[in-house]
C-alpha cells in the first residue's frame, strides 16, 4: 500500500470545494479516468457529509494506492450537542452505487467510511 | 398510506393517479441525486429530468415483496440512469470549448467586479455572479496552467497576447472543428469509396461536379452515393446515441 496523502479537516459546507479539488488531483495522480474521478469526488464529499450529520466536527481523510485508490474517512471530535441521527439510506446507497467497494464502520453511530475505486 | 401499502395497492390496481402520488412523494430523491452530479458538463434541469424518468420507471418495477425500502432500491437505479446519460452524452459534450468560453466569462466578470468594488474578486464572488460552482471557477483557473491572457504568445511571429488569439478563435471556427469531429467519427464505418465522397464533399468542401471529376464518375453517381452514405451515417450516429 502506498500512502498518497493524509488530511485532517474541519467539517463544514465551505470546505467541500477544496476537498473535491484535492480529491480530483489525487485521482489524477492515481491514474483514474475523468468519469471515475468525478464519482470519487461525489463519494468523498458524501462520506464527509455523513460524518458531519453524525455529529463530528472534524474528519481525517487518507488516500492510499492499493489495487486502485482506497480512501478512508473517519470522524473526529464529536460535537457536545450531537443527537442520535437516523441512518442516511440514500447517501449510503449512493456511495454503494458509485464506488467499487464501500464499508461503513458503525459503533452505535457512524465512525468511519472506507471507499475503494 | 404507508410505503408498503402504497406499492401493494399500485401493483394490484396500476392506477395512474396513485403512481403519480408515489412519484411525487419520492421526487425529492431524484432532485437530491441530480444535484450530486452537477458540474460535469450537463445542466441540472437535464439531470433532474433523467432522474425523474428513472424514478417513474423505478416505481413501475419496484417489488415490495423483496423486503427492501424503496429509497434503497431507487437510489442506485437513478444513479445508474444518470451515469448512462453521461456516457451517452459524452460524445456531445465539448469540454474544451466550454472551458474556453467559461474562462473568458470568468475573466470578463473578474474585470467587472474589480471595476464595481475596487478590489480583486474571489472565486466565490465570480461563481455567484456567473451562476456556476465555485469549484468550476477554481479548476478552470488551473486548466492549461496559470498563463495570463495578457502574457505574450510564445513563438508568435506577429506578436500579440493570448487574449487576442483566443478572441480570434470565433464561434464559427470552433463550430466547424466540432462538426468535423462528429463527421469523422461517423465516417469510421464507411467503405473506402464512400469515405472518399464524404471527404471531398464535406471535409475538402468540393462541389458534386468537382468530386465526380476527381473520382472519374458522373455527377449523378456522386449525388446518389452521397445520399446513401449520408443516410448510413445518420443511422450510425443515431445508433451511437441510443447505445
Amino acid at each position: 500500500m502506498k500512502d498518497l496523502m493524509k488530511l485532517e479537516l474541519p467539517l463544514g459546507g465551505e470546505i467541500m470545494t477544496t476537498v473535491r479539488l484535492t480529491t480530483g488531483g489525487i485521482c489524477s495522480l492515481a491514474g483514474m479516468d475523468l468519469d471515475a474521478s468525478e464519482d470519487c469526488k461525489v463519494c468523498v464529499t458524501e462520506s464527509l457529509l455523513l460524518l458531519m450529520h453524525a455529529g463530528y466536527r472534524r474528519a481525517a481523510v487518507s488516500f492510499a494506492e492499493e489495487e486502485g485508490l482506497c480512501i478512508s474517512l473517519s470522524g473526529m471530535g464529536m460535537a457536545d450537542d450531537a443527537e442520535d441521527v437516523p441512518e442516511d439510506e440514500i447517501s449510503e446507497a449512493l456511495l454503494e452505487a458509485l464506488a467499487a467497494q464501500v464499508a461503513f464502520e458503525k459503533r452505535g453511530r457512524l465512525v468511519g467510511v472506507t471507499i475503494r475505486f | 398510506m404507508q410505503e408498503a401499502e402504497l406499492f401493494t395497492t399500485y401493483a394490484a390496481t396500476r392506477d395512474v393517479s396513485l403512481r403519480n402520488e408515489i412519484v411525487e412523494r419520492y421526487l425529492y430523491i431524484a432532485e437530491m441525486l441530480a444535484k450530486k452530479f452537477v458540474g460535469r458538463g450537463v445542466e441540472y434541469d437535464d439531470l433532474y429530468q433523467v432522474a425523474s424518468l428513472a424514478l417513474i420507471k423505478g416505481v413501475e418495477r419496484f417489488d415490495v415483496s423483496q423486503g427492501v425500502k424503496f429509497s434503497t432500491f431507487i437510489t442506485p437505479t437513478i444513479t445508474g440512469e444518470i451515469k448512462n446519460y453521461f456516457r451517452d452524452r459524452s460524445r456531445l459534450i465539448h469540454l474544451p470549448r466550454r472551458v474556453n468560453e467559461l474562462k473568458l466569462r470568468i475573466r470578463k466578470t473578474a474585470e467587472e467586479l474589480l471595476a464595481e468594488t475596487g478590489k480583486q474578486p474571489t472565486a466565490r464572488e465570480i461563481a455567484a455572479r456567473l451562476n456556476v460552482s465555485e469549484e468550476e471557477v477554481v479548476s478552470i483557473a488551473e486548466a492549461g496552467g496559470v498563463v495570463s491572457l495578457d502574457s505574450p504568445v510564445p513563438d508568435s511571429e506577429r506578436g500579440g497576447d493570448f487574449h487576442e488569439v483566443v478572441a480570434a478563435a470565433d464561434d464559427g471556427a470552433l463550430e466547424a472543428v466540432e462538426q468535423r469531429d462528429v463527421l469523422e467519427s461517423a465516417m469510421k464505418g464507411l467503405r473506402p469509396a464512400e469515405r472518399k465522397v464524404i471527404e471531398y464533399r464535406y471535409l475538402d468542401g468540393l462541389s458534386q461536379t468537382e468530386t465526380a471529376k476527381r473520382l472519374g464518375v458522373s455527377q449523378m453517381y456522386v449525388s446518389r452515393l452521397e445520399r446513401r452514405v449520408l443516410e448510413k451515417m445518420r443511422e450510425t450516429l443515431k445508433k451511437g446515441m441510443a447505445e
